[in-house]
């Protein structure tokens, strides 16, 4: 008995320690050492520099390695190795947070959030490009964008392709039941009840709800749209509005009038676009690409049934409601090893060549103001054609602090939603919380 | 205690052995511990050429114990334990109960329990998704099949659906384990004493409380201690199943020190919620070990 005893003791505090240790292994990766890149030297002799490019899924055909293809047949001497993204942007940032701050030189070129320079700009995980392109290669984007991907006065990033929120609808259903196309948020609401209830469809509605940065996209139309907004001109928190109040009410009656399914709370954007691809919803909102992805074969049994416009607004407005401004930005691992091949490559990305690719071969808006204005393209991306007839909106992301404002909208905007708290609950939590951290708490 | 000159080389020579691996566990467990207490009891910028620290003592403690946040999610990680321990070591013990009869097919049956055991967490989180799904999950339609419900309940929607459903999947999960731990303890118990207790007309109930459930103490506690510190760990089954969601109602304590570190890029206060962690799961340890010491000596008297 007395040996066994000792046994279990010792394999116990070998235990201890080990599970101690444990915890805070993920807090030492912050540190890891730099990613040496083994065959470059092989490469090196034989001309050809490898630059590794971090990109989510654009679209989902392939266009990334088509836009790469395009590019290394012109630069023979780079050679570009795609590293896949999460679709999720917050896991995208938390991954590249790590890599980068602990000195990775991989990737060396990375898409990211549009809303990041604040954040980026602070922590130096993105390249100052201001510092290393001349003024003459920011002339090539469209009005706004430039400063958009700044902070304090520096150039973090080269947009790459610009987003925003669109109403995309059935077309064969309206029709059918002689509805027009949703001019208002009200009316929205009446003609999916009215599919609904003729059983032409299951769903009204399908948007992003789920606990993540999809969702302050979606509040910020639905609460700009309402008059309200996050902070007021002195930069202080004014989210428990009765503007404020009005949109999250409207958002909450959508799901109890059954209009949107009660899935909506753990809906990011693939679980949304599929339910629409299912033919299972007569409205989505989604992003740009949203249009190539529900007419490509193989995924979507809508084809040649969608129409896009831009989103609602309340009844009593005029005109159209608001489209939160999203997109990605293409920004330089400051650790990069390859500097050079880096700048050429995205000097390519956002020329004239790579963004007509991207705004033909994808439903995204391309950057490039030349390519914007081109008619011909404008004929072939029915989204590039409704985006100047929408009213913009920007999330208030030009803080380092914005991943902890952001997290108060979300996870506060998504407990009402549930029915978890009271609308004027979540609301006073949300402001109080984004008080917080907008006061750098840094929780 | 006084050690002869013989017990006194072995024990040198005993250490001197065991040195390697002790310097292998200083280096990989008490250094990164030590420099994440170092890191929390720091400003840190993220600069081009590395971090950059900035002594500020207990400044990032003030922070993290003032937010709200960080008392939810202590909550939730401790009330989590709590539930999963105490149901895990009860499913286990009966079923590594069941385990320690000479039944035919006991060998298949350890075999198929395991099973869950081995999957990667991420991946069962990921399947437990799909069968809670509201739209399409498995266990909405064979509920409605079987008429238990009507309409479709969205399991991870309400943070205390979302709770019990993220329990049930690691329970499913971790009570192998468990059995496992209890199984060996059982087969270390002497056949003697049944046959003497039967023998003297003990009834099967009896000389469960009497013989096993004491002499298996020790295994107890060893599966508690095990469950304890791997449940204050939880950060890979909410981070697939639920994001922490609905709100944050099901965020643990190192989901919330991922979320400050890697997405807000505070790296002090995250850091000062991990030494907390740690401090608080050492504690727990130490505590766990007290009990389990004095228990053993009970039975050696």
């Amino acid at each position: 008995m007395k040996r066994t005893t000792t046994i279990a003791l010792t394999a116990l505090s070998a235990g201890v320690v080990l599970s101690a240790g444990l915890t805070p292994t993920f807090l030492t990766s912050t540190k890891q050492p730099a990613h040496v890149s083994a065959p470059a030297a092989a490469r090196r002799a034989s001309g050809v520099t490898t630059i590794v490019w971090a990109a989510g899924t654009i679209s989902g055909n392939g266009l990334r390695q088509d836009m790469v293809n395009h590019f290394e047949k012109l630069h023979p001497t780079i050679h570009v190795k795609i590293v896949q993204e999460p679709s999720n942007t917050n896991t995208t940032r938390a991954q590249l947070v790590s890599e980068i701050s602990g000195g990775a030189t991989s990737p060396d070129v990375y898409m990211g959030d549009v809303i990041w320079p604040g954040q980026f700009g602070s922590l130096h995980l993105a390249l100052p490009l201001s510092q290393h392109l001349s003024k003459s290669f920011f002339s090539r984007f469209a009005p706004g964008l430039v400063q958009g991907a700044s902070y304090k006065g520096v150039v973090y990033g080269a947009p790459f392709f610009q987003d925003s929120g669109f109403l995309y609808y059935r077309k064969d259903l309206l029709a059918k039941a002689h509805l027009p196309v949703p001019r208002t948020w009200q009316q929205l609401m009446h003609d999916s009840l009215v599919l609904q209830h003729k059983h032409m469809v299951k769903y009204g509605f399908v948007w992003q709800g789920a606990s993540y940065e999809g969702l302050t996209c979606d509040w910020m139309e639905y609460l700009t749209d309402a008059g309200g907004q996050v902070f007021n001109k002195a930069g202080k928190p004014v989210m428990n509005s009765p503007q404020a109040v009005k949109a999250l009410t409207f958002m909450r009656s959508l799901i109890t009038s059954g209009v949107t399914p009660k899935d909506v709370i753990t809906m990011q954007e693939p679980q949304a676009m599929t339910a629409f691809n299912d033919g299972q919803a007569a409205f989505l909102r989604n992003w740009d690409y949203a249009w190539t992805n529900s007419q490509t074969k193989g995924q979507s049994k809508v084809i040649g049934k969608v129409g896009v416009v831009p989103l609602p607004t309340f009844a009593g407005h005029a005109g159209t409601g608001y489209a939160t401004i999203g997109g990605w930005n293409l920004y330089v691992n400051p650790h990069s090893k390859h500097l050079a091949a880096d700048l050429t490559f995205i000097n390519w990305m956002t020329g004239v060549q790579g963004q007509t690719i991207l705004a033909t071969k994808a439903s995204e808006i391309p950057t490039n103001a030349a390519v914007q204005r081109n008619p011909q393209i404008r004929k072939l991306n029915p989204v590039l054609s409704i985006v100047s007839k929408t009213h913009l909106i920007a999330r208030p992301s030009q803080t380092p602090q914005y991943p902890a404002i952001s997290l108060a909208i979300y996870s506060n905007i998504n407990a009402a939603l549930a029915g978890q708290v009271s609308v004027k609950q979540a609301l006073q939590t949300a402001n109080s919380q984004i008080a917080q951290a907008a006061n750098k708490s840094g929780l | 205690m006084r050690l002869s000159k013989l017990e006194r080389r072995s024990a040198i020579a005993g250490y001197a052995m065991l040195s390697p691996a002790m310097l292998v566990i200083a280096l990989v467990t008490l250094f990164p511990i030590g420099y994440s207490v170092w890191m929390s009891m720091n400003t840190i910028s993220s600069t081009f050429t590395g971090f950059q620290f900035q002594f500020s003592g207990f400044k990032n403690y003030g922070i993290v114990f003032h937010s709200s946040l960080f008392w939810q999610t202590l909550w939730f990680t401790t009330m989590y334990a709590a539930v999963t321990v105490v149901v895990e070591l009860v499913l286990g013990l009966l079923v590594a109960l069941a385990l320690n009869q000479p039944i035919r097919g006991r060998g298949l049956a350890i075999a198929v329990m395991l099973v869950p055991w081995t999957l990667i967490t991420v991946i069962s989180a990921q399947m437990w998704g799909y069968i809670y799904n509201g739209i399409y999950g498995v266990l909405n339609y064979v509920l409605m099949s079987i008429h238990i419900i009507n309409t479709p309940f969205l399991w991870l929607g309400t943070p205390t659906s979302a709770t019990i459903s993220m329990m049930m999947a690691d329970i499913w999960k971790t009570t192998p384990f468990v059995t496992m731990i209890l199984l060996a303890g059982l087969q270390l118990i002497p056949s003697e004493l049944y046959e003497a207790a039967k023998i003297d007309g003990s009834s099967a109930w009896n000389s469960f409380w009497r013989i096993t459930f004491p002499l298996l103490r020790p295994s107890l506690g060893l599966a508690a201690l095990f469950r304890i510190l791997q449940a204050f760990g939880l950060f890979d089954l909410p981070f697939v199943l639920t994001n922490g969601g609905p709100g944050t109602s099901t965020m643990s304590i190192a989901m919330l020190a991922y979320q400050a570190i890697f997405n807000n890029g505070s790296f002090g206060p995250g850091t000062a919620v991990a030494v907390v962690t740690v401090a608080l799961v050492i504690l727990l340890a130490l505590g766990s070990l007290k009990a389990l010491r004095t228990q053993v000596g009970e039975i050696d008297t």
